[in-house]
């Protein structure tokens, strides 16, 4: 049986925690036994300890790894870009500097832990599209998404730095993985001319709202004007956050005027498996049921 | 007798004291001096798109110049999103996003940084999360989740594990915060 350590970070677990049902339920159904990681922390985010030292940054992500390998796992998966992103650059860091990682197994060694470098950090859509493949996923849909257009947001940090990751698109720069996930699914998902901008959420959003909003704006209304989607779908819940919870705050402040239901590929996996939509888009902020209709109205 | 004063010798130790900083903060000057300020980070970068005053081309500019002082002052730096499109487009294998991180690191230790970068580490520190939402315990039943998640958030014992090992990196010197 496939096993994979389940990473949840921090905004996955703690804000948008029916992305984590959707990735228990899909995994499950997939034929892949969850592992927790108990005492895991945040990956971590950048804005921490990767902006305080190179070092302190590889202890933190290595003392998340060294749990996985200590439960004997080869395969840690997550939902979040960003711990996707930290995890991995931490781990390359590792990989291309053997002091480094030495200096981080003297610090974590003095509790008792080791990082060896063998587990492999994979984010959902990649861990389906080479681990189960589209064929095996195809099989497993219980509800077809009966042609939903589906506007797809990959996220930066799932595709770039690719030098960094143990799975990737071809061409990064004309992602087609989570397109064909969806497809497999039985949706629709169109290229458009803006699908590798980046849609703010991070530290621009912290930073600068009103500017980082204008990223999401730009992006969204060119996706509804070239392709016009009935959902959004991310590859990534911080893009999650921003195209659902932001989006309503947008509107909510009248800065937008459209309303397009987004959703994490893991709950647009999840729902076509027949996952129950109160628990996997629970917590969706811009109403969701016409997507829902329309998957559990198919086949 | 007059003094003679060499502007030339001095600018260069004015730029030397951030170059030897931020090599030691992981980005060698002399990686830095490739680059042929071509733009295409600066094509890519959202910070530029998003209309930030320093995005990267000139943020890579500045550093070369030895400018600590537009980093000190002026926050852009803070607003990188990590995207990593720079370090993938740099025709120069500059890794401009990991000038960033560096510029952040020397800053940091002049407590030049926001406050939620403050509070996001405190979070991290004090419960291994940087990004803790008020209401999760309840968002989570909702979803039929168990209210605390397998993190160390609620494992008391990893905890102070965790802090043990945090307490002997760089946090024990830079903390804005004690560790304890
Ligand atoms: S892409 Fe590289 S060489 Fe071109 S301006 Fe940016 S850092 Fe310099
Ligand atoms: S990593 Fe930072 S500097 Fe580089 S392109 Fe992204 S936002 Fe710009």
């Amino acid at each position: 049986m496939k096993r994979v350590g389940l990473f949840l970070g921090c905004n996955i677990p703690l804000r948008r925690p029916d992305i984590e049902y959707s990735m228990r339920y899909l995994l499950k159904e997939l034929g892949v036994e969850v592992v927790d990681l108990e005492g895991a922390t945040c990956c971590p985010a950048f804005g921490v300890m990767p902006s305080v030292d190179l070092v302190g940054w590889c202890v933190a992500s290595g003392w998340n790894m060294a749990i996985a390998e200590g439960k004997g796992l080869e395969v840690m998966v997550t939902g979040c870009g960003s711990c996707y992103g930290s995890l991995n650059e931490a781990r390359y860091h590792m990989e291309k500097h053997p002091e480094i990682k030495e200096k981080v197994n003297e610090i974590l060694g003095s509790v008792g832990m080791r990082y060896e470098g063998k587990v492999k950090v994979y984010n959902i859509y990649n861990y389906i599209y080479d681990f189960i493949g589209l064929e095996e996923l195809k099989k497993a849909v219980r509800y077809s998404l009966n042609g939903l257009v589906c506007g797809v947001q990959v996220g930066c940090h799932n595709l770039w730095p690719s030098k960094a990751y143990p799975a990737n698109d071809e061409n990064t720069f004309q992602p087609k993985r989570l397109r064909e996930i969806c497809e497999a699914l039985g949706g629709v998902a169109p290229w458009y001319s803006m699908m590798t901008d980046c849609c703010g959420m991070g530290a621009l959003g912290s930073l600068a709202r009103d500017k980082s909003w204008s990223l999401f704006k730009r992006k969204a209304s060119k996706m509804i004007e070239e392709i016009n989607p009935e959902v959004f779908v991310t590859g990534c819940s911080s893009c999650l956050l921003r195209f659902d919870n932001d989006q309503a705050l947008m509107r909510k402040e009248g800065v937008i005027d459209f309303e397009v239901p987004a959703v994490h590929v893991a709950q647009l996996v999840a729902l076509a498996l027949g996952a129950e939509p109160e628990k996997a888009v629970g917590l969706a902020e811009v109403p969701v049921d016409k997507v829902v209709e329309k998957i559990r109205g198919g086949k | 007798m007059e003094k003679e004063v060499n502007v030339i010798k001095l600018d260069e130790e004015f730029m030397k004291e951030f170059w030897e900083e931020l090599e030691a903060m992981g980005m060698p000057v002399k990686e830095l001096r490739e680059c042929i300020q071509c733009g295409r980070c600066a094509g890519t970068c959202p910070m530029a798109l998003a209309g930030l005053e320093y995005f990267i081309k000139r943020i890579v500019h500045a550093s070369m110049l030895g400018l600590k002082e537009i980093f000190l002052d002026d926050s852009s730096v803070w607003g990188c999103q990590s995207c990593n499109r720079c370090v993938e487009v740099c025709p120069m294998d500059i890794k401009p996003y990991e000038l960033i991180q560096a510029i952040r690191r020397v800053c940091f230790r002049e407590y030049a940084m926001p406050s939620n970068t403050i509070d996001g580490l405190r979070n991290y520190y004090e419960r291994g999360h940087a990004v803790i939402v008020k209401g999760f315990e309840e968002r989570r039943k909702k979803v039929g989740l168990p209210e605390m998640p397998p993190t160390v958030i609620g494992n008391e014992e990893m905890r102070k594990k965790f802090q043990e090992v945090m307490k002997q990196t760089a946090l024990a010197e830079v903390a804005p915060f004690p560790l304890d």
